[in-house]
């Protein structure tokens, strides 16, 4: 009989001794499923106003004038702000390293620069007033001519979207070994273009926040759904040039993140500024979902142009190219994207002449930004569709074609990246044995039915967002012996306070069910930079870890004294304090704790970790750089059923092994591995943000197709565990890699069963009819 | 005034008549476990149990329902024992962010309260016309094969 969710309470000792490595129930999940748990959506304060964002309907144009008089008169309106009421101060997501990427105020009051950019924002009593005042508003523009594709962008004489000479935001020329000797002394060579399309978060729940300003203090508080409060707060006190001790942000549950709750939106500092301006009620500002389609931010649409060579033993020689994104109107995480775009394939492959110039460009679009994988699944369809072609041009099996070009353990890659722990060859081996590539793969062409593989690697956070990217843990232990665990670290629902807990518990030696959370506040709890780049189990489980040992040596340090026993020979196993010399036990750890408590110490404990990986940011001008302290592989295999009358894919069966380090939870793990998964095969059938003259098409889920109940297939998830030296408990992080080899997997299926190869997503059947159209007139 | 019955409360309301029943659940009445995620009938995150059938409390209006057995997230767990639909949603970690939970679990209860054994072809069509970006399914047909076990008995 499984545990019931509210018997975790500290008095079930046994039930969660020795917690990491098994499915404990979820630490919040009582509140999840009886619909008691608070998102920022479900918030309300007490004279609570409505915010709503005034919004360029232009692509592209010069603000002349903005006159609010009208809409201030409005009855219900309590305050309009814009631009002439912020400090003009621009900000990006990855300026520390990236000074040139700050370009985007919160209001914008000289020029818009695509269609939503935001030059004002209203409160009113409710949300029928504030529209009207919306509408009240009398801008004047002067329209610009407008540019919506990257490459047209890039030319000489295109609009220029900011002030600069041209509208390339950021390049990243990568330039190792000697690419053309390489491509001459390959036995082939061939060139391929990827193209692919933007796509959308869908978190389920909005970009919402509260905000609130305190006229007493001159403090500002800001609920918000949000995968980093840390960073929301950084880029808050800069707009608003407030300490940032007088800027609190707090998180509650979070519906979803994906990418799309990194960074501060403009809503979240009118909310504030709106607070202020409105004599310090509370502001809600609440995205509908057409605004999340077009505002939030979006994946960035890229073009791989690649030319690459191989030996006829299959030896991969060189890779040469170009990447183009299409950022949009301003550079939100453009140079963490562009590089997790190029850099990515040095943790797979072992290559050692690489040349490909990467380019960030400015268009007229929505802003594109980080979205799960960053600028992996992007790479991910590109590189490992190229790889299969190479493979077939020398009539190689792609799996033996891979197998001997991997990266492998403990080895520094050509741009310097340190790889320690690495499962990539036990992954593909392991997945093509559960889908008996040997026998199946080439072999079901008959009956339309395919095979493909795409392998990839994943990082374990990301030194590129400022100069560290430290997690912080507490660990209070109180008078009775109950747990009460602080973390910055932001659960959106992958379920990282169960993991941390997990953590905790094993390390201090006791159960799971002592442990309560508080994630986050960033007023009571310690810094995190943030839940994305599948950093938290890693970096802040490593603090976690660290917390829970000194919280452990605090408590043993006290019996040390009180039973005169070195504290080298004390313990903390089972609940129980231990004399490791003779394997007595002392006490239990309530006693332990009453007696840290007594009258003879009076001593709290108070366990603290701190945690900053040893990593570098990319080098934007060689591409080196060790962006993360350990790296995770997998593989994936997917099984396709082609129908060659109407075009349909139809995925029957997907394989995923894992290298996880070691799995702090196996059901978390593997529903990570599901979910990102899913959201690939959304990406590579159906998911594709469409635009007209930067203007959002297809804003709700009727015409932006998502994966549904109905369209999945059954999922084998292999988790292969290597022990990570640095990873807690030997644990990697893992929630974005299942989805970046996904498309790759399923196109080269797609050859496989019917050998048209499709270079462009999503892979739709009108895509594949004109290919085994056009195929069928060459034969 | 309008009677409302949630939960096998009586709710007297002094309604507009445009409220949808969303609103009312939501805004009025606090029982915010109902979430909406498109307002447009679009991600089953509303759906409510209407005497017992599954319905989108987003395009309903409220006075439409007046004197019907309306349940909501709030009112399937008895005291402190959860329903075992939402005991196997804990089980077998059908849920992640829990945004869409509420609305799968009241459709589930819907589904299995007129078919207690259904397929998993019948789970999957039953679900359609619901949302859930984190989790990818899977998870929720073990939970609702786990939840259609236990409440036959077996």
């Amino acid at each position: 009989m499984p545990l019931k969710n509210y018997e975790m309470n500290k008095n079930n000792k046994k039930e969660f001794l020795d917690p990491v490595g098994k499915s404990v129930p979820r630490i919040d999940g009582r509140g999840l499923v009886t619909g008691q748990t608070k998102y920022v959506f479900d918030l309300k304060l007490s004279g609570m106003l409505v915010g709503k964002m005034l919004r360029s309907p232009h692509p592209h144009a010069k603000i002349i004038s903005i006159d609010t008089k009208k809409a201030e008169k409005l009855p219900g309106v309590k305050a309009i702000i814009t631009a002439k009421d912020t400090h003009g101060v621009k900000f990006g997501s990855n300026e520390f390293f990236f000074p040139q990427t700050a370009d985007q105020q919160a209001l914008e009051g000289d020029k818009v620069r695509y269609i939503g950019d935001e030059l004002g924002a209203v409160a009113a009593v409710d949300e029928e007033t504030a529209d009207k005042a919306l509408k009240l508003i009398d801008v004047k523009y002067e329209i610009l001519p407008a540019v919506f594709d990257a490459v047209e962008a890039m030319k000489p004489g295109a609009p220029l979207i900011h002030e600069a000479r041209n509208n390339i935001a950021l390049i990243l020329p990568t330039n190792f070994g000697n690419v053309e000797r390489a491509l001459k002394e390959s036995d082939y060579v061939r060139e391929d273009t990827f193209y692919l399309p933007s796509a959308a978060h869908t978190c389920m729940e909005p970009h919402v926040c509260v905000g609130q300003f305190e006229e007493f203090s001159d403090k500002v508080t800001l609920h918000v759904s949000t995968q980093a409060p840390f960073k929301i707060r950084e880029t808050l006190a800069k707009c608003l040039k407030m300490d940032l001790n007088n800027v609190r942000v707090i998180k509650l549950a979070v519906g979803g993140g994906f990418g799309g709750k990194l960074e501060m939106l403009p809503m979240d500092f009118a909310a504030c500024l709106l607070s202020k301006k409105a004599g310090g009620f509370p502001v809600k500002i609440c995205y509908s979902r057409k605004e999340e389609f077009c505002f939030s931010r979006r994946k960035h649409p890229m073009i791989y142009k690649l030319k690459s060579g191989v030996k006829k033993d299959g030896t991969l020689m060189a890779i040469s190219g170009e990447v183009i994104a299409d950022g949009g109107g301003y550079c939100s995480y453009g140079p963490t994207v562009l590089a997790a775009a190029m850099m990515r394939i040095f943790m797979v492959y072992k290559i050692t002449n690489f040349r490909v110039a990467g380019y960030r460009v400015y268009t007229n679009n929505p802003i594109s930004g980080a979205i799960r994988g960053f600028g992996g699944v992007q790479s991910g369809f590109a590189i490992e569709s190229h790889m299969d072609l190479l493979a077939q041009g020398i009539g190689m099996d792609p799996v033996e074609f891979r197998l001997k070009n991997i990266t492998g353990p403990n080895m520094t890659v050509t741009n310097k990246m340190v790889i320690t722990s690495n499962g990539l060859r036990e992954c593909i081996e392991k997945a093509t044995e559960a889908c008996d590539w040997k026998n199946k793969h080439g072999k079901q062409k008959k009956i339309k039915r395919g095979l493909g593989i795409g392998i990839a690697a994943d990082v374990m956070g990301s030194k590129m967002y400022k100069s560290h990217e430290s997690a912080g843990s507490i660990l209070k232990i109180e008078e009775d012996g109950s747990i009460h665990f602080l973390t910055g670290a932001a659960d959106t629902g992958q379920g990282s306070n169960t993991a941390l807990s997990q953590i905790a518990a094993q390390e201090l030696g006791v159960s799971y069910g002592r442990i309560k959370i508080t994630s986050a506040d960033t007023a009571i709890t310690p810094f995190d930079t943030g839940s994305f780049a599948s950093r938290v189990t890693f970096i802040s489980g490593n603090a976690t870890k660290l917390a829970a040992a000194d919280a452990k040596r605090q408590i043993l340090e006290i019996i040390a004294t009180e039973k005169n026993i070195p504290i080298e020979s004390l313990d903390i196993k089972a609940e129980e304090i231990v004399n490791t010399s003779d394997n007595s036990v002392l006490m239990n750890f309530d006693q332990a704790v009453e007696l840290c408590y007594s009258f003879n110490y009076g001593s709290q404990i108070i366990g603290r970790g701190s945690y900053n990986p040893k990593t570098t940011p990319v080098d934007f001008r060689t591409g080196e750089g060790n962006v993360s302290a350990s790296y995770g592989f997998e593989a994936q295999i997917a099984k396709v059923e082609v129908n060659t009358d109407t075009g349909e894919v139809k995925v029957l069966k997907m394989w995923d092994a894992h290298d996880i380090g070691k799995a702090i939870n196996p059901q978390s793990v593997k529903g990570q591995i599901e979910g990102s998964l899913f959201m690939g095969i959304g990406y590579t059938l159906w998911e594709n943000l469409k635009f007209e003259e930067g203007r959002v098409v297809n804003a709700n889920f009727a015409n932006y197709r998502l994966p549904r109940s109905v369209s999945t297939c059954p999922v084998e998830s292999i988790l292969i565990e290597t022990n990570d030296p640095q990873g807690p408990f030997g644990a990697k992080g893992m929630g974005e890699a299942a989805l970046l080899p996904t498309a790759a997997a399923i196109a080269n299926a797609v050859y496989d069963a019917v050998g048209v190869r499709i270079k462009e997503l999503p892979i739709t059947p009108e895509k594949i009819l004109t290919a085994l159209k056009n195929k069928n007139n060459k034969e | 005034m309008t009677k409302l019955k949630i939960n096998n409360r009586i709710y007297d309301l002094a309604l507009k008549g445009h409220e949808t029943l969303l609103e009312v659940l939501r805004d009025i009445l606090g029982l915010t476990g109902t979430k909406t995620a498109c307002d447009e009938a679009e991600c089953g995150a509303c759906t409510v149990l209407i005497n017992g059938k599954a319905i989108l409390s987003c395009i309903t209006l409220a006075m439409d329902v007046e004197n019907d057995d309306i349940t909501t997230i709030e009112g399937i767990s008895s005291g402190d024992d959860l329903h075992p639909i939402q005991q196997a949603f804990l089980d077998k970690g059908a849920v992640q962010c829990g945004f869409c939970a509420p609305g799968f679990i009241l459709s589930t209860k819907a589904l299995l309260d007129e078919n207690p054994r259904p397929d998993l072809d019948e789970i999957k069509k039953s679900l359609d016309g619901h949302l859930c970006r984190c989790g990818g399914y899977l998870k929720i047909f073990d939970a609702i094969e786990d939840a259609a076990k236990k409440l036959r008995n077996e």
